[in-house]
């Protein structure tokens, strides 16, 4: 039990590049030319943009979170395929503080947009005594402190995580049983993760997303944050690692088509699990059609938001499910890499119709500023994220799972 | 009965001697071969059976007789004899229709859910998981067809062209989803289920002498000759079969939890219901699981393949599920507070603090705060503790039907209807019957199949040829 892993067939490089100085320099234009623009728009149309940046930094924090979530749930279940690009996660996982600061700025700018009082006390005929919690809940300092407790605790389990592995590398590699020892306590550590993020981010999703209607409500909306979360966080793990393991790159030789093809397998079950609770949300609320309830879908479905709505299903299930289902495409890098880039447009339309209609109004817009706002997004995620890589080695070698990660099977 | 042929064959045949290196603990403990553990499969179906197990199915079989009794008599008096009133018009029936389907969630979800995500674990488990799968949830058919009063007209669920009008089922209402819901399970579930066995009974059949055992089994196995195109094509059905079961294990019970969340009684109308009914089914599958394992283990002699590992893994899942109920729970009641809705508040505080508190906490201490000693690998270890665990989360997920049905009715819009809910005795007889039946057919499973599949087993002891020379960089296919 005891004998060293499976040793790496090929001598491995060990020095790779991220991204090409062009790369680089059009992310720092992407990131420094939407925020500009979206700082100019704030004179011109401040709700708009608001909404904009709220998109984006739920995204970015979504993402980053998401990192540490893989991190934590491929910890307790004793996975060993992903430790090979197990850098990819935990780089998204090390911007959790940076996305959380962000949301955090974001929220601060218009705390009164989710306010009670802007909805001038229960509705008529009901007993005002019933809201007492919801005012409660509401009031700006106590949730904006609420919005700070979340992150700090996002931030210190996620960098912990991300620490914990970085000291594996400073093992000697002829030690198994120590860093079969460290392991353990990245699994006590994600176990950790996984109970204050289930209650953190059902609330925080409820606090930041469905809270900008005050009088909707849904019990699955945590759920339903989750399931989308993790299918962005799938697709963009996709994406950087097939843009790593081109030759010369920083994950050439460790990034196997193995891997792309599991990965295509959670894509494809975590497509078909948003969908199943998109519409087991729907259903229950169209089926019962109470109005205190189907004001949300009413707001989105009936009217122009409609075919957005019918877009997000599109990308986020549809497309993926039909496209992956057979077992090349999931081994293709063409295909996974073109699927992963439209669910994570797919994730932005979902989250534009979860935002918009509650904020900007009846009408759809997709103008400069929403342009503006996705390119900050791509810009500032893939700088930060490509930056983040570069501090630690490009494969957790002495993890005891990593010959494992090299040689197994997919069927 | 058919004695099995000693096979002795020289030490180089019987056994392949490549064994590489492994991190990962052995699934099988005592450094067995593979003719041991064909030998230690089989021993219990080529001997006569043990006092015990006569023992076992002589207290099922007289729960069963219990049962069959009282719904003899319920259906000949009517549902009268049920404690139903005007108000709770639904109570001890639907409970134990539900209770029933969740116990069979786990048996799909580890022969199907688990082989897609290579949990090799579950090669000890999954051949008895399934077989509890099929017999719950017969037992869970059961309980809408005795609800009919007139069970014989049960056919009319099915929609067909007929002379009754013509009169169609009403397509619309999740109760005729749940009919369509669970009979494809079923159906999945047996072929699932018997596929699995496939090359167990061809074993069996290679083991018999010629009689009886040798020509069924040699029938059923549907002429398995061990050839590696047979082994490719059961193989791709498997997988194929494991990819059209999964959507099953979320389906069913999200269907179930339908009857309820479509309706517009507070209590019951949430949309959290369906995950939260399907996390919930696991977690009580799981607990059944390892209620029978923990007992066959013992009986049966089979330590050494169900292993303190096995049961630590699934403990582990239980824990998981557990939490995930418990947050269920917790978001029902923070929703009730954030709605502002004064009687989805009414029917939350009734729960907590109302005439049937009692059931409410027993729910709570036995699904939430109990399982929490689950986190601790001392407990783990401990298999009594945790049999006496996993019998607690049975009783408290029995419970957990029964609060989200009863308590939810029983105090209505109208506070002149509201009513109390006693069960009688026809249905406390019933629901022991339910049991009978459950362990009467497990039991005799035990005899006719191999409770643990071999030739899985077998795959995951770390026997292999050398892989062949793989490119750590393979191009695109």
């Amino acid at each position: 039990m005891n004998s060293p892993p499976h040793p790496p067939r090929q001598a491995l490089p060990t020095h790779g590049t991220t991204l090409t100085p062009q790369a680089f320099r059009t992310l720092q234009a992407m990131a420094l030319g939407g925020l500009l623009v979206l700082v100019l728009g704030w004179f011109y149309s401040p709700l708009r943009i608001w909404s904009n940046l709220l998109v984006v930094a739920y995204y970015l924090v979504t993402l980053a979170l998401g990192g540490a979530l893989f991190l934590a749930l491929t910890y307790v279940t004793g996975a060993g395929w992903h430790v090979a690009f197990r850098r990819i996660p935990e780089a998204m996982a090390s911007l959790v503080p940076k996305t959380g600061i962000a949301i955090l700025v974001v929220l601060a700018l218009r705390m009164n947009q989710y306010g009670w009082q802007l909805h001038a006390g229960a509705p008529e005929g009901t007993d005002a005594g019933t809201y007492w919690f919801k005012q409660l809940w509401l009031d700006p300092p106590f949730w904006m402190a609420r919005a700070a407790i979340y992150v700090l605790l996002w931030s210190v389990l996620a960098l912990s995580l991300v620490a914990f592995s970085r000291r594996q590398d400073r093992l000697n590699p002829q030690e198994l049983p120590r860093a079969i020892g460290s392991m353990k306590w990245s699994v006590r550590l994600s176990a950790l993760f996984l109970v204050v993020y289930s209650i953190t981010f059902s609330l925080a999703s409820v606090d930041w997303i469905m809270a900008l209607e005050p009088m909707w409500f849904s019990t699955m909306w945590g759920v339903y944050q989750f399931a989308g979360m993790i299918q962005a966080t799938l697709a963009a793990i996709v994406i950087v690692g097939l843009l790593l393991r081109r030759p010369g790159r920083l994950l050439y030789g460790i990034f196997r088509t193995d891997h792309l093809h599991d990965l295509g397998k959670l894509l494809l079950g975590f497509s078909c699990f948003w969908m199943y609770i998109w519409f087991s949300q729907f259903m229950l609320i169209w089926y019962t059609n109470i109005p205190e309830e189907t004001s949300y879908y009413i707001a989105r479905m009936h009217g122009p938001w409609g075919p957005v709505v019918l877009v997000s299903v599109l990308l986020n299930w549809i497309i993926p499910f039909f496209v992956l289902l057979p077992k090349p495409c999931k081994r293709s890098e063409h295909v996974m890499m073109k699927v992963a880039v439209v669910v994570l447009i797919g994730r932005w339309v979902d989250l534009t119709v979860m935002v918009f209609p509650s904020t900007v109004g009846k009408l759809p817009v997709l103008g400069i500023w929403e342009i503006s706002g996705a390119c900050c997004m791509i810009g500032i995620f893939g700088l930060l994220f490509f930056k983040a890589l570069t501090k630690s080695a490009p494969a957790p070698k002495n993890d005891p799972y990593y010959g494992e990660s090299l040689s197994y099977h997919c069927s | 009965m058919a004695k099995p042929l000693d096979t002795k064959l020289p030490t180089p045949l019987r056994e392949p001697q490549i064994r590489p290196p492994q991190i990962r603990p052995p699934l099988v403990e005592g450094d067995k071969s593979l003719g041991d553990v064909t030998r230690d499969i089989c021993k219990p179906l080529e001997a006569t059976p043990t006092g015990l197990w006569y023992a076992a199915l002589c207290v099922s079989l007289t729960a069963l007789i219990l049962g069959v009794t009282a719904v003899t008599y319920q259906i000949a008096t009517g549902i009268g004899t049920w404690g139903l009133n005007k108000t709770v018009g639904w109570a001890f029936d639907i409970t134990n229709f539900v209770f029933w389907v969740g116990i069979g969630h786990a048996g799909t979800l580890i022969s199907a859910v688990l082989f897609l995500f290579r949990q090799r674990w579950r090669t000890a488990v999954n051949r008895s998981a399934e077989a509890m799968t099929l017999f719950a949830v017969m037992c869970a058919g059961l309980f809408p067809l005795i609800h009919m009063g007139r069970p014989w007209l049960a056919f009319w669920m099915a929609p067909y062209p007929n002379t009754r009008g013509p009169l169609w089922v009403n397509f619309k209402s999740p109760l005729l989803w749940d009919v369509f819901a669970i009979s494809t399970y079923l159906m999945i579930s047996a072929v699932f289920w018997y596929i699995g066995l496939l090359p167990d009974l061809a074993t069996i059949r290679d083991r018999s002498l010629p009689g009886l055992r040798k020509k069924l089994t040699g029938l059923l196995c549907l002429g398995w000759n061990g050839s590696a195109r047979t082994w490719h094509r059961y193989e791709t059905v498997y997988l194929l079969l494991a990819g059209l079961a999964t959507p099953l294990v979320f389906s069913v019970h999200s269907i179930v939890s339908m009857d309820f969340a479509t309706g517009v009684i507070p209590g019951w109308h949430t949309t959290i219901f369906p995950p939260y009914f399907v996390a919930g089914a696991i977690f009580s599958g799981l607990a059944m699981v390892l209620t029978l394992m923990l007992v066959a283990r013992k009986t049966m002699r089979l330590e050494q393949y169900i292993t303190p590992l096995h049961i630590d893994r699934m403990c582990r899942l239980m824990l998981a599920m557990g939490s995930i109920v418990g947050l269920a729970y917790a978001t029902e009641f923070f929703m009730a507070a954030y709605s502002g809705n004064p009687y989805e508040q009414f029917v939350f505080k009734n729960r907590a603090l109302g005439p049937m508190r009692w059931a409410y906490w027993t729910m709570v201490c036995c699904n939430v705060v109990i399982p929490q000693l689950l986190w601790f690998r001392a407990v783990r270890s401990k298999l009594a503790l945790v049999f006496v665990l996993s019998i607690v989360v049975n009783i408290g997920m029995w419970f957990e039907r029964f609060v989200i049905i009863v308590t939810s009715l029983h105090r209505d819009f109208l506070p002149s209807s509201w009513a109390h809910y006693t069960p009688t005795i026809v249905e406390v007889a019933t629901l022991v019957g339910s049991f009978g039946l459950f362990f009467t057919c497990f039991l005799l499973f035990c005899r006719v199949a191999p409770v643990i599949a071999m030739a899985e087993v077998k795959g995951v002891m770390g026997f292999r040829r050398p892989a062949p020379e793989r490119d750590t960089q393979e191009t695109a296919a």
